[in-house]
C-alpha cells in the first residue's frame, strides 16, 4: 500500500489556513495560572443566565429522549419563532449556533471565483469560512470604529456575493442607523445578498437602530442572523438562525445539515421566548450599570475606550493585550485579547453584574499599576 | 516561495567519479540561472567539496541535488536518506571511527560553508539537507551622510512599496542607522526587492502627505508559528512613526499563523509600551567590537499555560524569566538517569559566514554530547567564528537535557523566546 500523503490531498486555501484555537477549558485554565476561581469576560455571555422559563426545561429533561434524533428542522421552534416575528415558519432556518448558518450561507450562494465583503474588524467568522472555502474575502477597514458602507459598496464586483454586515459591530457596538442601512440597500439594488449580524440585537435600545426583520420585507436579498447564545443565554446548547424570504430560506437549506440542532437546544430556545421579556430588562440594566463603572475608570486613567451598544467595551491598555490577558488571568479574571480581531492592544470586556465588575476593576488597576 | 518551476534535480550515488557530473550540473544551472561566472564558480567549488564529503563518509549511497533559482539566490540542496547510526556524517567536525580504531576528523562540510551566504544542515524526516546558498551579486550601498527631514501633514502607510520606495527605504537606514542595526539585505537594495518579490520578506513604510519616506518596518517568517522583524527604522522627526508602523504590523500578523513576535534588529525607536523585553544579547562583530543587541517580543494570542522540560542546572534561570514575563509555565526536569543513548550525537547547523555566526539545533543527543559539542566548537573556533549559539526547544526532554553538557562547555543561556519553536526555546550563547 502506499503511504498517505494527505498533503497533497489539501487543497492552498486550508493548507494557508490557520486552525482556530478555543481557549482551554476553565479548570485547565485555572491550574495553569493558579487561581481558585474564573471570572469570563471574554465571550460575551449573558452572566445572568437564561430565563428562568429555560431552567425547567433543562432540569426536566427526560433521559428517555437522549436516544431520539432531534426534530430535523427545528418544526416547532419554527413555528415559535413565525408566531414572535408575524412571519410563517418557512422562512426560518436553525443552525447550530449563527456561526452554522454563516457557513451555510456562504455555501449557497458563492462558487469559484466569488467574493464576500465584510469589515476587518469585526466577528471573524465571516472572513474564516470564505477563506477556508476558496473564496476571497474582501476586508474593508472600519471608519470611525464604523462600517464604512461607501468603501463596501465600491468595493463590490459582479463577483460579489455576499456582504456581511455586523450590526451592532463586535467589538465596536457601533451601528448604522435605519437611515444608513436603507440607503445602502438601495444602492446595492439585489445585486447581492445582504447578511445583517444582529448577534447583539437585544442589547440596542436606540431608536434609530434599524430591524431587519422589518427591513427583509422591502429588501428581498436581506438575511437576518440571531443567535439564543447573547441575551438569552442559551450559548452552551449552540443554536442561532437566520430569516430572509422563503425562498432564500429554502436555497440555503439545500447546503444545510439537518439535524444538527440538538433537541435540548430547540426546546430551551422556544421556553425562551415565552418569557415576557423581564429578564431583557434586568440584563439591559445591568450592562447599564456595568458601562457606567467602567468608562468611569477608563476616563480616570486616561485611556481610550470604545463603549457603544451591545454588552462589552473595550479598552486600549499600555502594554501588549496578550501580556494584560497573562497577569489578568492571574488575578482570575479571563478577558479577551484584541490583537485577532486587529484591534492590537485592545482588550474586550464583558459586561456583567456589578460585583464582578468591580473585581474586574481592582485587578485592572492593579496591573496597570505594576507593569 | 514559489521555486518549483524553477529548479533542476539529479539523482545519483555518491561517489567520487561522479563529482565532474555534479559540478557540470552546477555550473549549468547557476550560469542558466543569471548568475555571474564567478560566482557559479563557488557554487561549483563547494559543491564539489560536499559531494566528495559524502562520496568519503557515505560512499555508494543515493543522494538528491536539486539546484534552485531562489529569486535573490541560487540554492543547492543536497539530500539524502541517513540511518540513525550514520546520521554523524552531517555535523560540522565529524570523527569516524576508521577500521584501526583511529579517529579520523572530516573537516568537509565548514570548508564548503566557507564561501557560502549561507550554509545549512537539518533533518526533515529520514532525509538529511545539506543546503548551500549562494546570492546574486547586486550593487552595495555605501552610508551617506543625511539630515533628518521635516515631515508634512499625515502620514499613511504603505503595506506593499515598489520597487523605487523600498530602494530607497534601504538607503535611508544603511544612511541613518549604524550597520549592526541594518538587516545585511538592505545593504543590497536590488536584493531586497527581490526578496521581497519573492514573499520571503514583508516591509511596510510610511510616507508624508508629499511622499516623503517617514519610517520602513520589515518582517519575515523564519517558522511556521513566529514572526521575527527588523526596526522600526525612521527617518524623520515627528511623532509617532514608529507607533504607526508597529500598530500596522501588528494589524497584519495578528490573525495569521504566527503566535508569537520576536524582534531581529530592534531599534532604539521601538515603542517599548507594544513589547515585553527578553534581555539583550552580545555580540562580537569582525574588529571585535561587541554591541549589545536587546530582543522584544510580544505573544500574539493568549496563552494557556503548558508544562516544560529542563535540565537542573537552568531551572532557575528559567524560574526568573517566567516570573519575570507571568508567563505559566510547569518546569520538569529531565537529568541523564543511565538510560541508554544513541552512540553519537547530530546537531543541524546554521551557519552565517559574514557575521561569522552559528547557530546550532540538536536533532540527536547521544553519549559523546558533551564531546561533541566541545570538538564543533573548536572547529568553528578555529574558523574565526565568534558568535556561537544552541538553541533548545523545551518541548522535548532529549533536548532539554543536554542543557548540562551546554554549560560544561561554556555556554551560558542568555535568553528564553517564549513560544520560539515548539514550545519556548532557550537560546545558549559560547562566552
Ligand atoms: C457578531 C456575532 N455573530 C455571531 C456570533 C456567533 O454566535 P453563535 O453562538 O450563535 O454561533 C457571535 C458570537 O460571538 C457574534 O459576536
Amino acid at each position: 500500500m502506499r503511504n498517505l500523503d494527505f498533503q497533497k490531498l489539501v487543497p492552498a486555501y486550508v493548507q494557508g489556513f490557520e486552525s482556530y484555537q478555543p481557549s482551554k477549558p476553565d479548570p485547565e485554565l485555572m491550574k495553569a495560572y493558579g487561581v481558585d476561581h474564573l471570572h469570563r469576560l471574554n465571550n460575551n455571555e449573558n452572566a445572568l443566565g437564561p430565563p428562568p422559563e429555560v431552567s425547567t426545561i433543562v432540569e426536566k429533561f427526560p433521559v428517555k429522549n437522549v436516544p431520539v434524533y432531534p426534530s430535523g428542522d427545528c418544526f416547532y421552534l419554527r413555528q415559535k419563532l413565525a408566531a414572535f416575528y408575524g412571519k410563517t415558519p418557512d422562512r426560518f432556518l436553525i443552525g447550530n449556533g449563527s456561526c452554522e448558518v454563516i457557513s451555510s450561507v456562504i455555501k449557497a450562494f458563492c462558487e469559484e471565483g466569488d467574493n464576500i465583503i465584510t469589515a476587518d474588524q469585526t466577528f471573524a467568522v465571516y472572513e474564516w469560512v470564505a477563506e477556508f472555502s476558496g473564496f476571497e474575502a474582501r476586508l474593508i477597514p472600519l471608519k470611525n470604529n464604523r462600517f464604512d458602507h461607501r468603501a463596501m459598496l465600491d468595493a463590490m464586483d459582479e463577483n460579489t456575493k455576499i456582504l456581511f454586515v455586523c450590526n451592532p459591530n463586535n467589538p465596536t457596538g457601533t451601528y448604522w442607523d435605519t437611515e444608513t442601512m436603507e440607503a445602502f440597500l438601495d444602492e446595492v439594488d439585489n445585486r447581492a445578498i445582504v447578511v445583517i449580524d444582529e448577534a447583539y440585537f437585544e442589547y440596542v435600545e436606540k431608536e434609530d437602530y434599524p430591524d431587519g426583520m422589518t427591513l427583509m420585507e422591502r429588501y428581498p436579498n436581506v438575511i437576518v442572523f440571531r443567535t439564543f447564545s447573547k441575551m438569552y443565554a442559551l450559548a452552551a446548547l449552540r443554536i442561532g438562525y437566520l430569516c430572509g424570504t422563503a425562498d432564500i430560506v429554502e436555497l440555503v437549506s439545500r447546503a444545510h445539515i439537518v439535524y444538527s440542532v440538538n433537541t435540548l437546544a430547540q426546546e430551551a430556545a422556544v421556553a425562551a421566548l415565552s418569557n415576557d421579556g423581564t429578564f431583557i430588562r434586568e440584563t439591559l440594566d445591568m450592562v447599564g450599570e456595568a458601562k457606567k463603572l467602567l468608562c468611569g475608570l477608563f476616563e480616570e486613567r486616561k485611556l481610550e475606550y470604545v463603549c457603544n451598544e451591545g454588552n462589552y467595551l473595550m479598552v486600549k491598555v499600555p502594554l501588549p493585550d496578550t501580556l494584560m490577558y497573562r497577569m489578568l488571568m492571574r488575578k482570575g479574571i479571563m478577558v479577551r485579547t484584541m490583537t485577532t480581531f486587529r484591534f492590537p492592544n485592545w482588550i474586550r470586556v464583558s459586561l456583567v453584574q456589578r460585583p464582578v465588575m468591580e473585581a474586574f476593576c481592582k485587578a485592572f488597576v492593579e496591573v496597570l499599576d505594576n507593569r | 516561495m514559489e521555486t518549483a518551476n524553477r529548479s533542476i534535480s539529479l539523482r545519483l550515488f555518491a561517489d567520487s567519479s561522479l563529482i565532474p557530473l555534479v559540478q557540470g550540473a552546477i555550473e549549468q544551472a547557476a550560469s542558466v540561472f543569471g548568475m555571474s561566472h564567478q560566482r557559479v564558480l563557488k557554487l561549483v567549488m563547494a559543491g564539489e567539496e560536499i559531494i566528495s564529503y559524502l562520496a568519503q563518509t557515505a560512499h555508494g549511497g543515493e543522494v538528491q541535488i536539486t539546484i534552485t533559482h531562489g529569486g535573490w539566490c541560487v540554492i543547492v540542496d543536497f539530500s539524502f536518506e541517513a540511518a540513525p547510526s550514520d546520521l554523524w556524517i552531517i555535523n560540522l567536525a565529524a570523527q569516524k571511527k576508521a577500521n584501526s580504531g583511529q579517529e579520523v576528523e572530516h573537516l568537509g562540510l565548514l570548508l564548503a560553508s566557507r564561501m557560502m551566504d549561507r550554509f545549512t544542515v537539518r533533518l526533515k524526516g529520514r532525509k538529511v539537507h545539506l543546503e548551500l546558498r549562494l546570492d546574486y551579486e547586486y550593487l552595495v550601498l555605501q552610508p551617506k551622510l543625511v539630515r533628518p527631514k521635516m515631515l508634512r501633514g499625515p502620514l499613511t502607510i504603505v503595506d506593499n512599496p515598489e520597487p523605487a520606495l523600498i530602494k530607497e527605504a534601504c538607503a535611508a537606514v544603511v544612511n541613518q542607522y549604524p550597520p549592526y542595526l541594518v538587516h545585511t539585505a538592505f545593504f543590497t537594495p536590488g536584493k531586497t526587492v527581490d526578496m521581497v518579490a519573492g514573499g520571503y520578506l514583508d516591509m511596510i513604510v510610511a510616507v508624508d502627505e508629499q511622499g516623503q519616506l517617514a519610517g520602513m518596518l520589515s518582517w519575515r517568517a523564519p517558522s511556521q508559528n513566529s514572526i521575527s522583524f527588523s526596526g522600526p527604522y525612521i527617518f524623520a522627526e515627528g511623532d509617532d512613526v514608529a507607533r504607526k508602523l508597529e500598530m500596522h504590523l501588528l494589524k497584519r500578523v495578528g490573525r495569521g499563523n504566527a503566535e508569537s513576535l520576536f524582534s531581529d534588529l530592534a531599534t532604539a525607536q521601538l515603542v517599548s509600551e507594544n513589547f515585553e523585553s527578553l534581555g539583550q544579547i552580545e555580540f562580537l562583530q569582525e574588529d571585535e567590537q561587541s554591541i549589545q543587541m536587546a530582543v522584544w517580543f510580544r505573544l500574539l494570542r493568549d496563552d494557556a499555560g503548558g508544562a516544560v522540560w529542563a535540565h537542573h542546572d537552568i531551572v532557575e534561570f528559567l524560574e526568573k524569566k517566567y516570573s519575570d514575563l507571568c508567563l505559566m509555565r510547569t518546569i520538569r526536569q529531565v537529568d541523564a538517569a543511565g538510560e541508554s543513548l544513541p552512540e553519537r550525537s547530530v546537531f543541524s547547523t546554521r551557519l552565517r559566514p559574514e557575521l561569522k555566526e552559528a547557530t546550532f539545533v540538536p536533532m540527536v543527543v547521544g553519549v559523546d554530547v558533551s564531546e561533541s559539542i566541545a570538538r564543533q566548537v573548536a572547529a568553528l573556533r578555529e574558523d574565526d567564528y565568534r558568535n556561537i549559539f544552541f538553541h533548545i526547544d523545551l518541548a522535548s526532554g532529549w533536548q532539554a537535557a543536554m542543557g548540562g553538557a551546554l554549560l560544561e562547555n561554556g555556554f551560558v543561556p542568555r535568553i528564553l523566546l517564549p513560544k520560539g519553536g515548539k514550545s519556548d526555546v532557550v537560546v545558549f550563547q559560547y562566552a
